[in-house]
């Protein structure tokens, strides 16, 4: 599990941080949802360095996706550190949860958009 | 602390297609990032499908797939997906298809086979999805209809010739995905006036 070259220079397996979990609680959060810190910096001290990583890079808002590039972990262990922190307080997490694709207003704003660029 | 809007909505494409078709060259062309590679698990992905038999070979559980940015406005910004093309690959693809804007399919016109599995997974789950027939060199005449007949594709898909290189060829190509998943979603919400009633 922990002989893929790409986790070189990691002495934990990622695994172990999240505790052997691979599932993040009742619901996943989608690849694309944006997590940003909030304000709240204290007992931040004691987090793993992961947890620490993620907070730095949700000072901009930042995509679990882009989390899970960031710290080279698989999606499925940035999801489990992401909800942890959401759950903890430490990040907002922002997520349309569209079922059914976004709504037509949503749809007309991201064409206005791309078609100025 | 960063100053976070009220509402920031994240949206997401796929880039879809063949092996080699250019999927990672359209993500780099139109991404505003440099595109990262990130991995997801079958064991963080596949539990509830439970189909382990659909992966020959066990170890070969994770899955690298590229991804850009184009943050649109304010509180607008897509994430782009370049996906595996093979039907091995589908449990990544639900996740990355649900609640997304819609899909490229990119064509290479030597191989337009190789594409017909992408065409066939969002038809069947009803995503939109436009068809990019990536410009390759030595490729010939843009014939639509071959393409058209060879993908079994419906009247109201979009086929568009383009250069997966070119940012602006590119973004021609979103375009033309979100118009057409502008059309469908507004068809899906105005009820259809005098579809019940016989012609």
């Amino acid at each position: 599990m922990t002989d893929d070259p790409r986790q070189g220079g990691r002495v934990v397996p990622v695994y172990a941080v999240t505790g052997g979990r691979t599932r993040a609680g009742d619901h996943d959060l989608p690849i694309e949802a944006v997590v940003t810190a909030t304000a709240a910096d204290s007992g931040l001290d004691d987090l793993q360095p992961e947890y620490r990583a993620i907070l730095d890079l949700a000072h901009n808002p930042v995509a679990l996706v882009e989390v899970a590039a960031g710290l080279g972990v698989p999606i499925g262990v940035a999801r489990v550190l992401v909800s942890d922190l959401a759950e903890a307080g430490h990040i907002a997490v922002h997520t349309p949860e569209y079922t059914d694709g976004p709504p037509p207003q949503v749809l007309a704003r991201l064409l206005d958009g791309l078609r100025a660029r | 602390m960063a100053c976070v809007p009220a509402e920031l909505i994240p949206l997401k494409i796929l880039v879809a297609g063949g092996f080699g078709v250019g999927k990672t060259t359209l993500v780099r062309a139109v991404s505003e990032i440099p595109p990262l590679l990130t991995e997801e698990t079958m064991t963080a992905a596949s539990e509830g499908v439970d189909d382990t038999a659909a992966v020959p070979d066990k170890r070969t559980t994770t899955v690298a797939m590229d991804f850009g940015r184009i943050t649109v406005d304010d509180t607008l910004v897509v994430y782009l997906f370049g996906t595996p093309g093979q039907h091995r690959f589908w449990f990544m693809w639900d996740e990355l298809a649900r609640g997304c804007v819609g899909a490229v399919v990119l064509v290479d016109l030597r191989r337009i086979d190789d594409s017909f599995a992408a065409v066939d997974y969002f038809e069947s789950r009803r995503v939109p999805f436009v068809i990019g027939v990536n410009d390759f060199p030595d490729t010939g005449v843009h014939d639509e209809e071959a393409v058209r007949d060879a993908l079994a594709l419906a009247a109201d898909v979009p086929v568009v010739r383009m250069d997966a290189r070119s940012a602006d060829s590119g973004i021609r190509v979103l375009v033309t995905l979100v118009e057409h998943a502008l059309a469908r979603a507004e068809a899906r919400r105005a009820p259809a006036y005098g579809a019940a009633t016989p012609m």
